[in-house]
């Protein structure tokens, strides 16, 4: 589990434009969205959807999924070995 | 009305108010070296297309030092951008997204597909709650940006307007930005606006 | 001040703006399913599609042999534009005449076609314009107007300001869009689209349809202070605002939409005799009107959304849904909002599935859009029309 969480981590940071975020920065269970952690706003929700199917063949329609999904880089990471097609 | 302020941005040089803003190069592009030339702290900056990049960077040349502080909402300040080829720079990267064999639409790039996004990510950063609007013009042209400065200041609640030529295509960077307000001084002009363009 | 000389729109429901108006009262929508694979989208979509053989059929008596030298969007810009100047009785090559234009991605299809005949220019906006200008004998330099989904209010409230400096004294203000894989595929993305036909401000509600359409107004300038002719349509107040808020998120308060509505409205209290929201039907956006227009205190106003008869028609939608509104206004009706059934916003948004009649002589028309643009513009018609005043000339 923790090799794919900095797996995510690194293409989070490479998808989102995070330039001066390092993986380390990141706390696994830090809220990603929000004011704290790492404030991600709905832009990089709907980015993070194109993430899940592109890198792992997941394909989420409706978008708010997300919101339970993408609480945070553990929660991230279990939906994603458990569901993933790729 | 008179023209307060401005800034002049191509590809690897930065004047503000006539004078060269120094810019620590390296192997990055030009944009993000003047990004942190500039110690801006504004990490959305590289979430940016180049259009509003390069509006954003001329934007925060021009209004340093002056009333609109980011802090305060602005109500009675508007920002009007102008340019040939509209968000093409951005179209062109949605494009190869869009691939058969490889089909993923990008939010995060189609947002930029439109050109006013430039002055929505200028009116974000500077807490500008006035108008915002953007026109795409055939070239460069000092005598209809100042027809826009004219009509965009008839609205009597805008005291103030950021007006820039902000394109950006490929390689290609031409900005001119300048902030406008009520006060007495060299007016907007054709005139005065094509010598501030002409600048070296 | 601006006075309506003549109006247009083509959309999926036909062509001419009193034809586009009867359809909406009756219930009519273009918007239909398109299958996997229309305009090269991989997956299936809802969206009111004009149809390309039909669209050369109207072109040919006006355009000719030019039938295939302009593309889908530049001749659908030309018949509105033509179709309004009909009524408009002007000389479109008059030096007096500034053409503006209204789209937020003009030929924009073209990237998809490497082989396309039209040449590398064309993808160009004001390369649009020009040719729209040309086609008339209009040697002026058009102006475009890019501004997302309130483009169409903008233009006509900078035909406004530019008239009032003087050179020009008659505006041709042309909306038009038509759709592409490219945005199409943008608003897939953005997970924006609903699978059905939109449902403005209702509580199952899940996004917005898209739409094809051109829609002109041609437009002179007027004196406020010049009394109105019976059945005279004004186009008396526009402001646009910003939320500062998110490039493609709604602002939470309603903040640049409110904004614009009080600076329109300015120190009137009297209510408008109706409301033509933007009503894209997502949910976020008909939130956030909602707001605003509780904000303005204006919940009682009848209050309607043109989308499910038109898809938005993005940078074409503020000009036809003027159009049609003023329409609305002339007939002293507020139209319908299919699919208000069940009103799912925070706020009691005077609205019915029902046309009702609607009493007063103006009304507003708002636009919110990404960038977090707002606009509202006031259109206004003569109070009563049997005012006998000698109108000015």
């Amino acid at each position: 589990m923790n090799e794919l969480i900095d797996k995510l981590k690194q293409e989070l940071i490479e998808v989102l434009n995070l330039e001066e975020v390092q993986p380390a920065d990141i706390d696994n269970n830090a809220p990603l969205f929000g004011d704290d952690g790492l404030g991600l706003d709905s832009i990089d929700a709907l980015e993070l959807i194109v993430l899940l199917e592109k890198n792992y063949g997941i394909k989420l329609n409706d978008p708010k999924e997300g919101r339970e999904i993408f609480k945070n880089m553990t929660t991230m990471a279990e939906y994603v070995s458990q569901h993933r097609t790729k | 009305m008179r023209i307060a302020s401005h800034c002049r941005i191509t590809p690897n040089r930065c004047l503000a108010n006539g004078q060269p803003v120094p810019v620590q190069r390296s192997e990055r592009p030009y944009l993000t070296d003047l990004y942190h030339s500039l110690s801006m702290g504004y990490p959305k900056f590289f979430k940016m297309d180049n259009l509003c990049k390069a509006g954003v960077l001329a934007a925060e040349l021009v209004l340093r030092g002056s009333s609109v502080d980011g802090l305060t909402p602005r109500h009675d300040v508007a920002v009007v951008g102008l340019n040939s080829s509209s968000s093409l720079d951005a179209d062109l990267q949605h494009l190869q997204h869009l691939h058969p064999d490889s089909y993923f639409p990008s939010p995060a790039v189609f947002v930029y597909t439109l050109a006013n996004i430039v002055t929505g990510e200028i009116a974000i950063r500077h807490k500008i709650l006035g108008e915002s609007s953007f026109y795409v013009i055939p070239e460069f042209s000092a005598h209809q940006m100042a027809k826009v400065i004219a009509t965009t200041l008839s609205d009597a609640n805008i005291n103030c307007l950021l007006c820039g030529w902000i394109e950006v295509l490929g390689q290609e960077l031409d900005v001119l930005m300048m902030l406008i307000d009520r006060l007495n001084g060299p007016a907007p002009t054709a005139q005065n606006i094509n010598s501030l363009y002409n600048e070296r | 001040m601006l006075k309506r000389l003549g109006d247009s729109i083509i959309s999926k429901l036909g062509i001419g703006s009193r034809k586009n108006y009867m359809a909406v009262r009756n219930g009519q929508s273009g918007v239909e399913h398109c299958p996997s694979g229309t305009l090269g989208v991989p997956e299936p979509f809802m969206a009111s599609l004009i149809d390309r053989e039909l669209l050369n059929d109207h072109f040919m008596p006006i355009g000719g042999n030019r039938v295939h030298f302009y593309t889908p969007f530049e001749k659908l810009a030309i018949l509105a534009v033509h179709q309004a100047l009909q009524q408009a009785n002007i000389d479109a090559a008059a030096p007096q005449v500034q053409f503006i234009l209204s789209t937020t991605k003009g030929n924009i299809g073209l990237l998809e076609q490497p082989e396309h005949p039209y040449g590398p220019q064309r993808v160009h906006l004001w390369q649009s314009a020009r040719l729209l200008a040309q086609f008339f004998g209009n040697s002026n330099e058009p102006l475009v107007v890019s501004n997302a989904c309130i483009s169409g209010l903008c233009a006509q409230i900078q035909a406004d300001r530019l008239l009032a400096l003087g050179q020009h004294s008659v505006a041709v203000v042309v909306g038009a869009e038509v759709l592409s894989k490219f945005i199409i595929s943008g608003f897939q993305s953005f997970k924006a689209l609903s699978p059905t036909r939109c449902r403005p401000f209702d509580a199952a509600r899940d996004g917005l349809n898209l739409g094809e359409g051109a829609a002109c107004i041609v437009y002179q300038r007027r004196e406020a202070d010049c009394p109105m002719a019976p059945g005279e349509m004004r186009l008396s107040g526009g402001a646009i605002r910003n939320d500062a808020n998110h490039i493609s998120g709604p602002s939470r308060t309603g903040e640049g939409l409110y904004n614009a509505i009080t600076a329109v409205r300015g120190g009137h209290s009297e209510p408008p005799a109706f409301i033509s929201a933007h009503g894209t039907a997502t949910p976020y956006n008909d939130e956030m009107e909602a707001i605003a227009l509780s904000r303005a205190g204006l919940l009682s106003a009848p209050t309607f959304s043109l989308k499910p008869h038109f898809g938005h028609t993005l940078g074409a939608a503020g000009v036809l849904e003027t159009v049609i509104s003023m329409h609305a206004l002339a007939d002293g009706v507020a139209l319908g909002s299919w699919g208000a059934e069940h009103l799912g916003v925070s706020h009691k948004v005077n609205i019915t599935p029902e046309m009702r009649p609607a009493q007063g002589a103006t009304f507003l028309k708002l636009m919110s859009g990404f960038g977090g643009s707002n606009a509202a513009i006031a259109v206004s018609t003569s109070p009563n029309t049997t005012n006998t005043s000698q109108p000015c000339e």
